[in-house]
């Protein structure tokens, strides 16, 4: 079979060689921090108060509204503080649970009741990865109210550099299809999941335990995570201009969803943990690693031998897409999907030079844009003709600053414009 | 670990490594066959004329760099590799100082006066060329024969013009025209070097394979159609395809950056147009050679095809 792809794109050539595929665990901090909010949405209220005892699974603040996920207690310990704003990865900030732990690791007695597979869901409080992440009971909830035909879950690296999905595939492939079978059987959808070619261990396994779901290789391009290009390549239906997948009747989840389905609904555990794959000039040979929600980013490079970042970078998630923190003391939460940090030295600069029109990222945009078009217009503040241009199309996937020549960072300026669009479109 | 010091920025936190420096010097390094062959064949002048060419250029861009106010920006090569590229297409026997005002309008209408490198609306280097072609006729005909025997002085062009096609096939051979054993501008004349650095520049991915591709098919198809109806009148294609500035047009020159189209398909039309235009100047025009008359020309329509946009995802 031809594996599926999209024009445009690039293919990065990434160290394969030394990537350590099974996931070592990060042993718990002494201190975990949880925020309330790991997701696009609101924050839960907290259902415990400071000097509490907690126990591994505990419920620290109760899903209360469709944009709202339950959040659990990742260690065994005391509450020392519940925070009224801890600062997040975006620059904002979200009351978070402080935990501190007695070391014993002891396991509550989940409160997960039922067998209904939707309110099971709920409460363990599973969050789909995607670059808005949300909660996935509301997610599945709007989807089958649109009465989707098809799910799609992505087993494709998010990222160049990233391969904790193709390790989790080659790892956990049977928990997989079992959660990928719970949420088809949610939604009455045919279940599809795509993989890329070069992931081999991925492939063979998940095609061995995948029943009755449809397995789609890809080619392994920069950016086929994302869900346009996902769905476009699986379904081969196009997602309309400022639409979501469920306008075509496709559902995108992850990789990830798919394991925490299965064990909230086979085994009754809520979301506890994360698979994050730790790569970058700073870390040697990229690993995977399984981390505690909480689990301060710092702790996690710690382990895995980072010393010293000074003056370097460190991203959370990948190369490309991935959003550069300003403090390591920021918890791993449910949005996680990845580390990256760089050295000072491969840190890059963006010196904005003149457009020569060489027509490279025209060439590389995945959705058939003109990049430097829109990001000249958002310059100028021609935010009227920028989306003429469909600026609002763009997903800010990054191939068109990666290849420019005279390094123009035209992202930024991309994404200054569809804010200000946004902006004047909601004061009106 | 302390908390360290750490850099925020927008995405993406990695890059190509790719810089107009690099696709300069790439550009230099595809040269290099045609200008070891142009040494060959014309010796000490083929060095004499590049070094005027690029030193000239490199001078006339960091004085007017100088006074123009802006950063000097000698050192992505710019000027460098547009020198090189306009001795590749004087004759061999160019006095210094025409070429010292070739690369003067080079820079100065090529460049600079737009505002520098990517303002430009035409190629310097053709700016330049057809500049000289106008002003100096007879420095820029004024030929000097590769060693070895020859039937004709004349640069191939000339004879299919001056004696027709029948001349043309007795005193060119197919070898001779890629070898480039013939009277011509110093870069041009051997077509074999030309596509060896063409294919280095496809490869290393510095140019669009379009712009060539539809240069060379271009003068194919339509030299094609009046070679077929009456072979007696007019040449056949490959002598179009070998003879003259069409190798060096369709990979280094109509593949300036600045002057041609942004979007994939506007630049395989560009390069269509040009291979066109091209056989139309040779064939009806009063110039022997349309290639680099033809480039110039069809820059002109870029802005046009550049409305030729891709298929936006989702429209």
């Amino acid at each position: 079979m031809k594996s599926g792809t999209f024009p445009g794109g690039l293919c990065l050539s990434v160290q394969t060689a030394g990537v350590s595929m099974s996931f070592e665990a990060v042993p718990p901090s002494r201190q975990v921090t949880i925020p309330l909010q790991q997701h696009v949405g609101s924050p839960c209220g907290a259902a415990v108060k400071k000097g509490a005892e907690v126990k591994i699974g505990d419920i620290l603040g109760e899903s209360s509204g469709p944009d709202t996920a339950a959040v659990h207690a990742t260690v065994s310990g005391k509450v020392t503080e519940v925070v009224k704003k801890f600062p997040d990865m975006h620059g904002g900030a979200s009351p978070a649970v402080v935990i501190e732990s007695d070391g014993q690791n002891a396991v509550g007695e989940f409160s997960m009741e039922g067998s209904d597979p939707l309110t099971l869901i709920e409460q363990a409080g599973i969050v789909d990865l995607d670059r808005e992440p949300v909660p996935l009971h509301t997610k599945l909830v709007a989807a089958k109210e649109k009465r989707v035909n098809t799910l799609v879950v992505s087993g494709v690296d998010v990222e160049p550099h990233m391969t904790n999905r193709s390790a989790l595939l080659a790892e956990r492939a049977s928990d997989v299809a079992s959660g990928m079978e719970i949420m088809g059987g949610i939604l009455g959808a045919k279940v599809c999941i795509g993989v890329s070619e070069d992931a081999s261990g991925a492939v063979s396994s998940i095609c061995a335990a995948a029943g009755s779901a449809n397995v789609v290789t890809l080619k392994p391009k920069y950016p086929q995570s994302l869900k346009e290009l996902l769905v476009k390549a699986v379904v081969g239906k196009e997602i309309p201009s400022s639409g979501v997948p469920e306008d075509v009747g496709v559902t995108v989840v992850s990789v990830e969803t798919a394991l925490a389905v299965a064990r909230a609904v086979n085994e009754k555990k809520p979301l506890l943990e994360r698979f994050v794959t730790v790569a970058g000039s700073a870390v040697g040979n990229p690993r995977n690693v399984l981390v505690k929600i909480g689990t301060l980013i710092q702790d996690v490079l710690e382990f895995c031998g980072v010393s010293s970042v000074s003056k370097g970078k460190v991203i959370i998630g990948g190369p490309l897409m991935g959003v550069a923190i300003s403090s390591t003391d920021i918890p791993v939460t449910k949005e996680t999907t990845g580390i990256y940090v760089q050295e000072k030295g491969e840190v890059t600069d963006f010196p904005s030079g003149v457009c020569v029109k060489c027509g490279l990222c025209v060439q590389v945009c995945p959705l058939g844009l003109m990049p430097f078009l829109i990001s000249g217009f958002s310059e100028s503040g021609s935010y009227a003709m920028a989306e003429k241009e469909d600026i609002l199309t763009c997903n800010e996937c990054g191939c068109c600053a990666y290849v420019c020549p005279v390094l123009i960072p035209m992202v930024q300026w991309i994404k200054l414009g569809k804010s200000e669009i946004r902006a004047q479109r909601s004061s009106e | 670990m302390k908390t360290p010091e750490l850099v925020v920025s927008a995405i993406p936190h990695i890059h190509s490594g790719n810089s107009i420096r690099k696709i300069m010097i790439n550009i230099m390094i595809a040269l290099a066959p045609a200008v070891l062959i142009g040494v060959y064949f014309f010796g000490m002048d083929t060095i004499r004329v590049i070094a005027i060419a690029v030193g000239s250029a490199i001078g006339w861009e960091l004085l007017l760099q100088k006074i123009m106010g802006r950063p000097v920006a000698i050192n992505n090569l710019t000027g460098a590799a547009g020198g090189l590229i306009l001795a590749m297409i004087l004759p061999p026997t160019a006095p210094w100082w025409m070429i010292c005002i070739g690369t003067l309008i080079m820079i100065l209408l090529g460049k600079e006066i737009y505002g520098g490198l990517g303002n430009n609306p035409f190629n310097g280097v053709l700016i330049a060329w057809v500049v000289l072609q106008m002003s100096y006729p007879d420095q820029m005909m004024y030929w000097l024969a590769p060693p070895g025997d020859f039937m004709t002085e004349s640069p191939p062009l000339e004879v299919l013009k001056t004696e027709g096609v029948q001349a043309v096939s007795e005193y060119f051979s197919t070898g001779g025209l890629l070898m480039g054993n013939t009277t011509g501008f110093i870069g041009e004349v051997s077509s074999l070097m030309l596509l060896i650095g063409g294919a280095y520049l496809l490869i290393k991915k510095v140019i669009p394979w379009q712009i060539p591709a539809g240069f060379l098919a271009g003068i194919i198809l339509f030299s094609g159609i009046f070679w077929l109806a009456n072979p007696q009148e007019y040449a056949n294609p490959f002598f179009h395809l070998l003879a003259g500035g069409a190798m060096i047009a369709a990979f280094f020159i109509a593949t300036d950056m600045t002057s041609s189209p942004v979007t994939p398909k506007g630049m395989l039309i560009f390069g269509l147009l040009c291979g066109v235009m091209t056989v139309v100047i040779r064939q009806w025009g009063a110039w022997d050679d349309g290639a680099y008359y033809a480039v110039f020309l069809i820059s002109v329509l870029t802005p046009l095809l550049d409305k030729i946009k891709p298929k936006v995802y989702g429209r």
